[in-house]
C-alpha cells in the first residue's frame, strides 16, 4: 500500500503539485472559516464553555430573528417564483427567430452587468415613500396616499423580491435557453404529427425536457437567495431583516460574534435542508414518473 | 361539382384569413410583451442616470416628476473631485486585479489536473466545487474577519484579495475545467513525443490554446472582486472600496451621491460584460449569478 502510493507520488507528482494550491486554499480559507462558525455558535458568549446550546436558547428568543427567518423565506419564495416564471417566458420568446431578436437579447441581460448592490440603490428610488411606484399609482388614481414599502412585512417583502428579481433574471433566462437551444426540433415534428396543440408540446414536450435546466437554475438561484445580502443593506438594513443581515448586525452592531455564528450556522442548515428536499421530492417524483 | 368547389375555396379562403388574424394578435402581444420587459429592463438604470444629473428639486419632493426638468452636472462634479472616489477606486481596482490574477494562478493549474481525470472523479471534483456555495459568505465572511483582525490583514488589498478568491477559486476552477476538457490530449502528446518535458507541453503548448477561456475566467472573477459587498464589509473598517462608498452614501440617506456613484460604479461592469456577452454560456453561468 505505501509503495503503491509512492509510485503514485513518483508518477503524479507534478499532478499533485497542480492540485494542492487549490485543495489548500478551499480547506483552510472556506471549510475551516465554516467549522469555526459552527464551532462559536455552540460556545458560550460569557464562559466559553462548549458544547452548548444557550446561543440557540437565546436567539430564538429575539423577535427580529423570528423576523428574519420570514423574511428570507419570504423573499426567496416570492423572488424565485417571479424569477422562474419571467425567467421561462423570456426564454421561450428568445428560443424563436424573430426580427431584433440580438437586440432584445442584449436589452434583456443588461441587468447582469449591474453590480447587486446598484440594482438595490436603483430600486430604492422606485420604493422610497416619494418613489416612482408610488408616484406613477398616485397619478393613475389607484391609491389617495403614499405606501411606505420598505416596512417589514409582506410589502417589504416584496419590493426585495422585486429588486433581486430584476439583477438575476436574466442568468436564469440564459440558463433556461441553453436547455431550450439543446432539445432536438424533431420531439416538435413528432409532437406535431401526433396532432399536439401548442400548450399540449410546451406541457408534455418541452417542459419535461426542460426539467433538468430548470432544476439547475431553480436550486442555484434559491442558494442565492436565501443568502440575499447586498440588496437588503441598501434597501433596508434595517427594518427588514434577514438571515445574512442579522448575522452582520449582531458582529458588527452588537459585537456579538456567537449569535452572528449561530445565526450563520442556521443558515447553512436553511440552504442544505432545502437542497435535500427539493432533491427527495422533486427528483423522485420525476424518476417515478420516468 | 363546381359549387361545391367554389363553396369549398370560400371555406378556406375564410379560415386562412381568420388563421391569419389570429396570427397578427399574436404578433402583436408578442411584440407588446417583449417591449414590456425591455422596458423594465432599462428603466431602473435610467432612473439612477437619472437622479445622478437631476437637481434636489427634482427628487427631493412629495412628487417627484417623471422627466429631467432642471438638469445639473453638479453631482459628479462633487464625485469626481472627492478624494474618496481615488482612493476607493485604487483599492477596488488593485483587489480585483489581484484577485482575478491570483484565482486563474491557483485555479488553472488544478482545473487542468481536474479536466484529466477519468469521468466518474472529475464529477465528483466538480459538484465539490459547486457545494461550496451553500455555504453562506457571512459564515465564511465573519470567521475570516475574525481571523484577519488578529494577522493584521483587515483593511489591507491583500487581505481582501485572501478573501475574494474564496468565491471566486471554486468558480474559475469549474470554468476552466470545461476550457481544459475542449482541448484534444492528442496534441499534448504530440508536443510529448516530439520532446517537451510534461511542464513544457503545459506551458507552451496547452495554456496557450487556453488562453482565451483563461481571460474569460480572470474577467469574470475581476468582475465579482469588483461588485462585492459582502466580504469588504466585513474586512474594510477603516479603509473603503467602491461598493462600500456606494452602500455608506446610501446608508447615510445621500440620495445624489448613491446614484452618481451607483452609476460609476456600473460603467466599468457594463462595459466588460458586453465584451463577454458572446462568451456568456450556461456553462460559465452560476459564479456569475450574484454578480
Amino acid at each position: 500500500m505505501l509503495n503503491r502510493s509512492g509510485r503514485l507520488l513518483r508518477v503524479y507528482w507534478l499532478e499533485m503539485l497542480m492540485v494542492l494550491p487549490l485543495i489548500l486554499y478551499i480547506g483552510l480559507l472556506t471549510l475551516v472559516p465554516v467549522l469555526q462558525a459552527i464551532g462559536l455558535s455552540f460556545t458560550d458568549r460569557y464562559s466559553g464553555s462548549f458544547p452548548t446550546l444557550a446561543n440557540y436558547q437565546y436567539i430564538v428568543s429575539r423577535p427580529d430573528f423570528g423576523a428574519a427567518v420570514f423574511n428570507t423565506i419570504g423573499i426567496t419564495l416570492i423572488g424565485v417564483t417571479l424569477e422562474m416564471t419571467v425567467g421561462l417566458i423570456l426564454a421561450l420568446m428568445l428560443a424563436r427567430s424573430f426580427r431584433g431578436r440580438g437586440l432584445f437579447r442584449t436589452v434583456i441581460l443588461t441587468p447582469m452587468g449591474v453590480p447587486t448592490l446598484v440594482a438595490g440603490a436603483a430600486m430604492l428610488y422606485f420604493f422610497r415613500t416619494n418613489g416612482y411606484v408610488n408616484e406613477l399609482l398616485l397619478r393613475i388614481g389607484l391609491i389617495d396616499v403614499p405606501i411606505y414599502w420598505t416596512e417589514s412585512g409582506l410589502r417589504g417583502i416584496f419590493a426585495v423580491a422585486l429588486a433581486d428579481m430584476w439583477k438575476v433574471t436574466p442568468i436564469v433566462v440564459l440558463l433556461l435557453l441553453a436547455g431550450l437551444e439543446s432539445i432536438p426540433g424533431d420531439v416538435y415534428e413528432a409532437a406535431d404529427v401526433d396532432g399536439a396543440t401548442g400548450w399540449e408540446a410546451f406541457r408534455f414536450v418541452t417542459l419535461p425536457l426542460l426539467m433538468p435546466s430548470i432544476t439547475m437554475a431553480l436550486i442555484l438561484r434559491a442558494i442565492d437567495a436565501f443568502r440575499i445580502f447586498d440588496v437588503v443593506m441598501v434597501m433596508a438594513s434595517r427594518s427588514i431583516p434577514v438571515m445574512s443581515t442579522f448575522v452582520y448586525i449582531n458582529y458588527f452592531d452588537f459585537q456579538d460574534q456567537h449569535t452572528a455564528s449561530a445565526a450563520a450556522t442556521i443558515l447553512l442548515l436553511m440552504i442544505v435542508a432545502f437542497v435535500v428536499a427539493y432533491f427527495l421530492i422533486v427528483e423522485r417524483r420525476r424518476g417515478e414518473l420516468a | 361539382m363546381s359549387t361545391h368547389a367554389v363553396a369549398h375555396a370560400a371555406t378556406t379562403e375564410h379560415a386562412r384569413s381568420q388563421a391569419s388574424t389570429a396570427r397578427l394578435v399574436l404578433r402583436i402581444g408578442f411584440v407588446a410583451l417583449a417591449a414590456f420587459f425591455a422596458v423594465m429592463t432599462v428603466l431602473p438604470l435610467l432612473i439612477l442616470l437619472k437622479v445622478s444629473i437631476s437637481a434636489p428639486q427634482d427628487i427631493m419632493t412629495a412628487h417627484p416628476p417623471f422627466g429631467i426638468y432642471n438638469p445639473t452636472l453638479q453631482h459628479w462634479r462633487n464625485i469626481l473631485n472627492s478624494d474618496a472616489l481615488w482612493s476607493s477606486g485604487r483599492h477596488s481596482l488593485i483587489v480585483a486585479t489581484g484577485t482575478a490574477a491570483l484565482a486563474v494562478l491557483i485555479a488553472a493549474p488544478a482545473a487542468y489536473v481536474i479536466s484529466r481525470l477519468p469521468r466518474g472523479w472529475r464529477y465528483g471534483v466538480i459538484l465539490a466545487l459547486l457545494f461550496t456555495r451553500m455555504f453562506p459568505d457571512v459564515a465564511i465572511a465573519m470567521p475570516v474577519a475574525i481571523n484577519f483582525l488578529r494577522l493584521g490583514l483587515n483593511d489591507t488589498d491583500l487581505g481582501l484579495i485572501l478573501a475574494h478568491l474564496v468565491p471566486n477559486l471554486p468558480f474559475v476552477a469549474w470554468i476552466l475545467v470545461g476550457t481544459f476538457e475542449t482541448i484534444p490530449r492528442e496534441i499534448e502528446e504530440a508536443a510529448f513525443v516530439d520532446g517537451n518535458g510534461k511542464i513544457g507541453t503545459l506551458v507552451r503548448v496547452v495554456m496557450p490554446i487556453a488562453a482565451p477561456g483563461i481571460a474569460v475566467a480572470a474577467l469574470f472573477a475581476w468582475l465579482a472582486s469588483w461588485n462585492d459587498l459582502v466580504y469588504a464589509i466585513y474586512l474594510f473598517l477603516g479603509e473603503r472600496t467602491l461598493p462600500l462608498m456606494t452602500f455608506y452614501y446610501s446608508n447615510r440617506g445621500s440620495v445624489f451621491d448613491t446614484a452618481t456613484f451607483a452609476v460609476l460604479l456600473t460603467i466599468p461592469v457594463m462595459l466588460v460584460t458586453l465584451a463577454l456577452q458572446r462568451y456568456i454560456q450556461s456553462g460559465t453561468l452560476s459564479g456569475a449569478i450574484k454578480g
